[in-house]
């Protein structure tokens, strides 16, 4: 009927985390190869990561780095070549350099196309479908109703961020070691295991959360109020970004919208969220926002209204 | 010959890079290229562009490197077809699959793709080569050995800007939102067209939120003084010859929000250089050093004017914004 996704970095995540209310797990950081034993950079860890998953029942797809560059396109071949052999159900690309790589190696699985690859349109949903693309994640700046259109006309299947913080930007150097005291010869010392903030009181308090190599949303998204929108719109895939939060938000989150989407896959009637918000609330910081859905900006909150 | 590009942010501007030595100019199309409106031209400025440039054996790039909304893009090609019919060589764009469709439509254009393509390496220049780029821009960042092996394994028409950020900070181009999701405004004009306020993606000009101060840490540390995001990159000449070593074919001249003057003098500044490297003269580059600091104080008091009034813009909107919500029968979780 429907998926509910979510993404894991490393095996240690993976073994203690509860999962039991989604579908499919994203393994892996894109964001930094560097992140503590991310399988998105250990070959070694995939074995034990999609047989963990699949023995939960679950499908499993495979993050790959999002902005490599010239010199690290070899070992991301070696995660790629190693994946292939395994029962990964697709790979998820950023960068479309490796999107290519893909069709030269002939790989045979799905690609997902994640949400720095930057689709903004149809026409280039058609191009990366060319390249084997079978499921985009849109850029987080486009609305609902541009969702749907690419969607339609492309068509391919649309991945649907339902919350969790929003990645915002990516960069091949990581922001949190560059301003801290540490010598570049001793390693990054995994700081970014540290919650890390970027605050601009005198603009009324704006936040951002820095993770390193990316910048999330200060806010979490949060679609529980208009799931009933997302449902009615025929989205069948959905996914809460959980990178750098707790085991206890992922299960709670991932509980709180397997409730909901069943319900309203159900037909049943909208009833009262204020505990549900409550409950998903607790955990964001800075407060819940809709993203771009509504074609306002990212951190505003639109209720049911 | 490598060829010189320089900004045509204003009509005045154009015409003086090209007067001043640049061999092409890149001019933005109104509500269609990553700048404000007040460096873009309507089609009768770029139009006149064309031919003045024409008449002078040059040539101009149409800047058409917003991410358009699916809806656009019939829209997109139609002025495509136009600038091409009025003259234009080449086009800069972003969007992948309008790239493609250019390159159908119109096979012996040149096609740049825009910094928002976010190149990081050979085989992303690979995927692009194939959607129909025929020249990529790369990256400030990049070194020169990486654009060396970029060339020789693609073979593709290189630009790069006479930028660059020696320092830390975030990649902003195509990869970066952050200003639309502090203030962001969608509408469409009389002409079907969208625009999106705070988009720099979208046309809608970057707020440079980057550029205000931001404290940065963990609940417990501070980690150093309120600070930029985003360093800011300087122009470079000193590796010009390596560059032109690594087979580069396009230097672009960066500056379509700066000053006619400005421009102006430092596409002077390059012709001379590049006229003397291709005389084969014996360059002690370090002698240019007193200038590029000259023009690095000019650029950065431009660059600062416009900072400060479009971080102001981002408040006030987000302020229209927060106005409008508290009006509204919303519920907004406790921030």
């Amino acid at each position: 009927m429907f998926e509910l996704s979510t993404d894991v970095t490393s095996p240690k995540i993976l073994r203690r985390g509860d999962y039991s209310a989604y579908d499919a797990l994203y393994l892996g950081d894109f964001s930094c190869p560097d992140t503590l034993d991310n399988f998105s950079s250990h070959p070694e860890y995939l074995v034990e990561g999609v047989e963990a998953v699949k023995l939960q029942g679950k499908k499993c797809y495979l993050r790959l780095h999002a902005v490599p560059s010239n010199h690290e396109l070899g070992s991301v071949r070696t995660i790629i070549e190693t994946a292939m052999r395994l029962p990964f159900d697709a790979f998820e690309v950023h960068n479309l350099g490796l999107l290519k790589m893909l069709r030269e190696i002939g790989c045979n699985k799905p690609i997902h196309l994640g949400v720095f690859g930057n689709l903004y349109t149809d026409a280039t949903a058609r191009v990366v479908k060319d390249y084997g693309v079978t499921r985009v994640y849109p850029n987080p700046e486009l609305s609902l109703k541009e969702a749907i259109y690419i969607r339609d006309q492309t068509p391919i299947q649309v991945l649907m961020p339902v919350h969790g913080k929003i990645p915002l930007v990516i960069s091949e150097t990581c922001f949190i070691l560059e301003h801290s005291d540490r010598r570049p010869d001793t390693g990054c010392g995994y700081l970014c295991t540290r919650e890390h903030w970027l605050t601009r009181r005198a603009a009324g308090g704006w936040s951002l959360k820095d993770t390193g190599r990316m910048t999330l949303s200060g806010s979490d998204l949060c679609m529980l109020e208009h799931v009933d929108k997302l449902v009615e719109a025929k989205f069948d895939a959905f996914y809460v970004q959980s990178h750098g939060e707790s085991g206890e938000y992922v299960a709670t989150v991932g509980r709180v919208y397997r409730d909901a989407l069943t319900k309203a896959f159900a037909g049943a009637p909208a009833e009262d969220l204020a505990d549900a918000l409550r409950e998903v609330g607790a955990f964001a910081k800075m407060g819940l926002c809709n993203g771009y859905y509504f074609e306002s900006a990212g951190r505003r909150y639109v209720g049911r209204a | 010959m490598v060829m010189m590009m320089a900004p045509g942010g204003t009509g005045e501007m154009a015409r003086l890079a090209l007067d001043e030595g640049a061999d092409a100019v890149y001019v933005g199309v109104l509500g269609w290229s990553r700048r404000g409106a007040e460096h873009e031209l309507n089609d009768d400025e770029i139009r006149g562009i064309i031919d003045y440039a024409g008449a002078r054996g040059k040539e101009v790039r149409v800047v058409v490197n917003t991410l358009p909304s699916s809806t656009e893009i019939p829209m997109f090609l139609d002025r495509i077809d136009m600038y091409a019919g009025w003259g234009a060589k080449g086009f800069m764009i972003s969007d992948v699959g309008c790239m493609r469709l250019v390159h159908e439509r119109l096979p012996h254009v040149a096609i740049h793709t825009s910094v928002g393509c976010g190149i990081t390496n050979f085989q992303d220049v690979r995927f692009l080569a194939e959607s129909g780029a025929t020249h990529i821009v790369l990256p400030y960042r990049m070194t020169v050995e990486e654009i060396a092996e970029i060339k020789a394994k693609t073979g593709i028409g290189i630009e790069v800007f006479m930028f660059k950020t020696p320092s830390g900070g975030k990649i902003c181009p195509g990869k970066c939102m952050m200003s639309s999701y502090f203030s962001y405004r969608h509408w469409l004009d009389e002409n079907g067209k969208d625009h999106f306020f705070g988009s720099a993606s979208r046309g809608g000009d970057c707020l440079r939120v980057c550029q205000s101060n931001w404290e940065f840490g963990t609940d417990e540390e501070s980690l150093g003084q309120p600070m930029t995001i985003k360093t800011n990159p300087a122009l470079w000449v000193e590796e010009l010859p390596a560059y032109l070593a690594a087979g580069v074919d396009c230097l672009k001249v960066p500056g379509r929000d700066r000053s006619a003057q400005l421009v102006r003098d430092i596409v002077r500044f390059y012709r001379t250089v590049l006229d003397r490297i291709a005389a084969g003269e014996t360059i002690d580059f370090t002698a240019y050093r007193p200038l590029l600091a000259s023009f690095h104080e000019r650029w950065k008091t431009e660059r600062g004017l416009r900072d400060r009034r479009l971080i102001a813009e981002a408040r006030r909107e987000a302020l229209r914004a927060d106005r409008l919500t508290a009006a509204s029968p919303v519920c907004v979780p406790a921030q």
